[in-house]
Parts: C-alpha cells; structure tokens; sequence
C-alpha cells in the first residue's frame, strides 16, 4: 500500500465520528436523494447518486466500525478501500458534486448527505486524488492569500480605478470600521465593479466599513477541496484581520461557499467563537433597507426571477433578504419554480468550477437551470454569487439562451437616489 | 470648443451625446486598446460598433459576439489567473459595454462604462510586470474633445 493512500485511508478514518456512523447505518436506500441530485437526474447515471458518491467514507465506516465489516474484514469478505476505488471515485466525488445540499433536504432520515462526501473529500484529498485545478488553487490560496493569485497591488490597482469612477475614497485597513468587507478574487478579477457598488451603497447608507490589505480574501479552497487544516489557516487570516482592526462585522461578498465557510465552518474550524458577527453582504443590504438607509429610484422594467445560490440560501438561510431588496427595484419579478431552499444548484459550485476536467458535465447539468428558466421565461437574472454569475452566463451561451445576469448588489447600486 | 481635462467634464459631455454617438466613442475607446486583447473577433466588432450607419441586427448581432468574447476570456474561478490576458477579458467587456442599448446600459451609460473597462484592461496589462500606478486618461479626454469638435 503507498504511504498516500495509507494516508487517505488514516484520514477517512478519521472522518467517521458518531454522526457519520449514524447516518451510515440509518440509510436505507430510497433514493430519493438521487432524484434531488442533478448530477443524477441530468444524465441518469446511478454512480453519481449522492450516497454512493460517499462510498470509500461507507465502506472504511463498514469495515472498521460495525462488528460484521470487522469479522468480515478478518476472512477478507469485506470490501476495502483501495487505489483503484479512490481512482475511479475521485470524478464522482468532485466533478459530480458541487456540495449544493439539496440531497440533504430531501433525506427521509435526516442524513447530511452532503457533509458525508465533504468527509469524503477529506480522505480523497490526503491520498492524493483531488482535481489539479482545485489543488492548484489550495496551494495559492495558502501562498499567495488568494485561490486565483490575485495580490495587493492588483486589489489595490482595482481600487484605485473604484475610487476614480465613483469619486468616494476605499477605506483601506481603518482600525474601528463597523464592517469589514471581504472580496472573492472573481470580484477583483473580473467584476471589480462589485467594489464600487459597495462603496456607494455604504456611503449612500452612512456606515463605516473598510477593507483588510491583510486578509481581503473570502474564499476557502480548503473547504472546497476538503483539507480542514487549510480551510483553518484561511479562516485564521480572517479572524486576525478582524481582530486586529477591531471591526464589528465581517461580510461575506457575493459568493456562495466563502459564506458557508467563514460564517458557519469558521468557528468551528478554529476552535473558538468569532469576537465579531459574519453576515452576508445581502442580509447587511437587507438590514440598511430596514433601517431605512436605503433610497432607492426607479425600478427595473423587465421580468427578473431569482437564482438561489445554494449556500446562500439553502445552507445559509438567506432567503427572504434578496427578496426584499429585489422588490425595491422591481414591480415585474417571477419566483423560479423549487425556488428558495429548494432551488436547483447552478452546477459549478462546491470548486466544479475551478476543475476543468468538470466542464462536460456541468454544462450538461445546467439542463436542470435552463428547465427552471423555460417555464417563466424571465427577461434577467439576478443572483448574488459571482461564481454562479459565470456560470450561468456560460450555461445561457451554451444553450442559446440571450438573458442577461445581474448582481443584486450592483443593480441595487444603480438604482441609489441621489440625496 | 474647450479640451476635456477631467472626469467630471468627461462624463458629463459622454451624458450629453445621443446613443448612437455614444457608441462610437466608446467604440473609439475601445479601437484604442484593441492590442491588449488577442481576440481577433473583437476588431471585428468594433468596426461596426464605430459605423453610425450600422443596422439593428448588425449591432445584435456584434453585441452577441462581444457577450461569447467576454464569457470566452474571463478567468474561470480558482484558476490561476494572468493579467495581461485578464486585459483582454476587459476589452471585451468595454466593447460590450459600447454596444449594449442605452435602457440597458449600467450607471453612467454606455459610453462611460466602456471608458471604464478600458482604463481597467490597461491597468490589467500592466498588473504582472509590477506597474500598477494608475493610467493616465488624456487619451480618453482627448478622443472625447476631437470627436466633440469634430462634429
């Protein structure tokens, strides 16, 4: 056996707690958790059913820690983990599964199907069979401080040109600042105009907010790939950054993962409650309408529906803010059906996006997407992860379907009154 | 007529024009950082986004292939990214920017938002060889003034 997969093997171990060994032996099989899986019900493949993608987690459960995968294990009658599964599952566990949790919600007994192969990953990651593109963006994530090798003065050179378009100064590393607002690097890199819709908002809203030269990433390629130790690091930055200037809130940018990480993983990753609160950039929008910080003029004139970033809404619960602030721009919005917590994954989440060897399939999955567009057939999109923004321009360009994108924080900006 | 010098000059005179002469200058913009881009589409596109004569399905038909330009050039999430190519992306979207109608164009207008993701794609170009000082914006200024004055 090689000391990679010995360690892959050691780390699944690992991984198999009384939660995992619960959910292991209440499952019964149903498959329901296959028809709430797009991977599955776009290309009717049974291997890429959710539950099966946990197999090399289920069978290290089986074969160390119930008495009949032990005796088994003796007479070697139970199957092992071995090079050749963790090969041929490497796909399923990365390419197939974007960690969006609707097989989750769908689980008669209540298993976390999703934390089940992000457990998995775990294992898959320490032998060494993860996707080059995600390991790539781990080791700069680590690095370099960002999964795409954006570096300060790129950040800053983007700043720079916000502060020119609108006129308002950046507040960079303000020691105090109500908020401290993080960026995912696919906001530097291709949509700085994300930066500028906050600097206005927040100086239309009057608040106080900066960002930290010391940790301005959001995203966690560990959490995404499935090494703890490094999603720790990642959020580690973060919690230094926010302690050191001394700032009440951390928000979590239009991305989807880099919220689920650092607001409901974070604490738990370091071992310690955050001394500051962490909220989603749409929950502090929502708060400022609320407040009534929020003049808004105009109103969008074509259809818009909503897309649900899944660890936005269905792992986060952020749900009813994006809506309310939609309806402060808009007369004309239409829900997408199985909308909300139940809304069909984009495709390309969970680091799908950042493997190419992903590509076919995610494309073909967004079939899902484009059945959900056909029934209401709305003039734009707006959805709040910049990730799922790409890819749904991709996916509307695959599939010759001419609907524009919008941020809702951006379009939320561009509606600002002026005093 | 007097030279623009400053950005609230420019945006303001970039307000006051027509849509279509908003779409050529912001074309103009574009046509001037062409070479940041290694698309050959984009030359192309914006032949026509500076034709003023250009029919509706001419410029539909530019804006959709500006719109694969864009998604074709922008960095995939996670993947290691390059900004003299990142410069590229931002043509694109300056062209794009240039041909999208005015009811549908974000804050600024057209023009304005093509002059942005210039100043953008040239900030990109320089961004890995360490220069990353804010670029000059006379050329933008001065396109704007010649075609003001040439009307």
């Amino acid at each position: 056996m090689s000391a990679s997969l010995q360690k892959g093997i050691n780390v699944l171990k690992e991984q198999v707690d009384s939660t995992v060994a619960s959910f292991f032996s209440s499952c019964v099989n149903c498959g329901m958790c296959a028809e709430a899986c797009l991977f599955y019900t776009e290309t009717g493949d049974p291997k890429r059913t959710p539950i099966n993608k946990t197999e090399p987690l289920r069978r290290i459960w089986k074969s160390d820690y119930t008495l009949l995968g032990r005796i088994g294990k003796m007479f070697g009658l139970t199957k092992s983990v071995d090079e050749q599964l963790l090969t041929d599952w490497e796909s399923l566990v990365y390419d197939s599964c974007s960690m969006c949790g609707r097989c989750t919600m769908v689980c008669p007994v209540g298993n976390d199907i999703a934390l089940m192969i992000r457990k998995t990953r775990e294992g898959m990651a320490a032998a060494g069979h993860a996707p080059e593109g995600l390991i790539g963006a781990t080791k700069r994530a680590v690095t370099i401080g960002s999964p795409m090798g954006v570096k300060l003065p790129a950040l800053m050179a983007q700043i720079s040109h916000v502060e020119k378009d609108t006129g308002l100064k950046i507040p960079v590393d303000v020691e105090g600042a109500e908020y401290m607002v993080l960026l995912s690097s696919m906001e530097i890199m291709n949509f700085p105009e994300f930066i500028d819709a906050v600097a206005r908002i927040f100086n239309k809203a009057g608040v106080s907010w900066t960002i930290s030269t010391e940790a301005f990433e959001a995203t966690n390629s560990g959490i995404q790939i499935g090494v703890s130790d490094i999603a720790k690091i990642l959020v580690q930055r973060v919690v230094d950054a926010a302690e050191k200037l001394k700032v009440k809130t951390v928000i979590s940018p239009e991305c989807g993962h880099a919220y689920m990480a650092i607001r409901w993983e974070g604490p738990n990753l370091v071992g310690k409650k955050f001394n500051f609160k962490v909220r989603h950039i749409l929950e502090v929008l929502d708060e400022f309408r609320k407040d009534g910080r929020l003049k808004i003029t105009g109103k969008e004139t074509q259809k818009l529906t909503y897309h649900d970033p899944c660890q936005i809404a269905r792992r986060g619960g952020v749900i009813e803010q994006p809506r309310n602030l939609i309806g402060m721009f808009s007369d004309n919005f239409v829900e997408m059906p199985d909308n909300g917590k139940m809304n069909w994954c984009c495709g390309a989440g969970g680091g799908v996006s950042s493997n190419e060897r992903a590509d076919e399939i995610r494309l073909k999955v967004f079939q899902r997407k484009k059945d959900q567009l056909d029934e209401i057939k709305p003039e734009a999109i707006v959805s709040a992860c910049s990730n799922c923004r790409i890819h749904l321009e991709e996916g509307l360009e695959e599939y010759n379907m001419d609907i524009p994108l919008l941020s809702l924080t951006e379009t939320l900006a561009e509606h600002l009154a002026d005093d | 007529m007097s030279r623009i010098s400053n950005d609230a000059e420019f945006k303001q005179a970039l307000h006051n024009l027509s849509p279509v002469q908003q779409r050529i200058v912001a074309a103009s913009f574009v046509e001037h950082i062409l070479p940041l881009s290694k698309d050959n589409r984009l030359k192309n596109i914006t032949k026509i986004a500076l034709d003023k004569d250009a029919s509706d399905d001419e410029l539909a038909s530019a804006l959709k292939s500006a719109k694969a330009a864009t998604f074709d050039s922008h960095t995939r999430c996670g993947s290691e990214g390059n900004w003299t190519d990142q410069a590229g992306y931002f043509v694109a979207r300056a062209i794009m920017a240039a041909l999208t109608p005015l009811s549908q164009s974000k804050a600024g207008g057209p023009a304005w938002q093509a002059a942005m993701h210039s100043r953008i794609a040239q900030t990109s170009s320089l961004i890995d060889s360490g220069d990353v000082a804010p670029t000059d914006n006379q050329w933008q200024y001065d396109i704007l003034s010649n075609y003001l004055n040439a009307k």
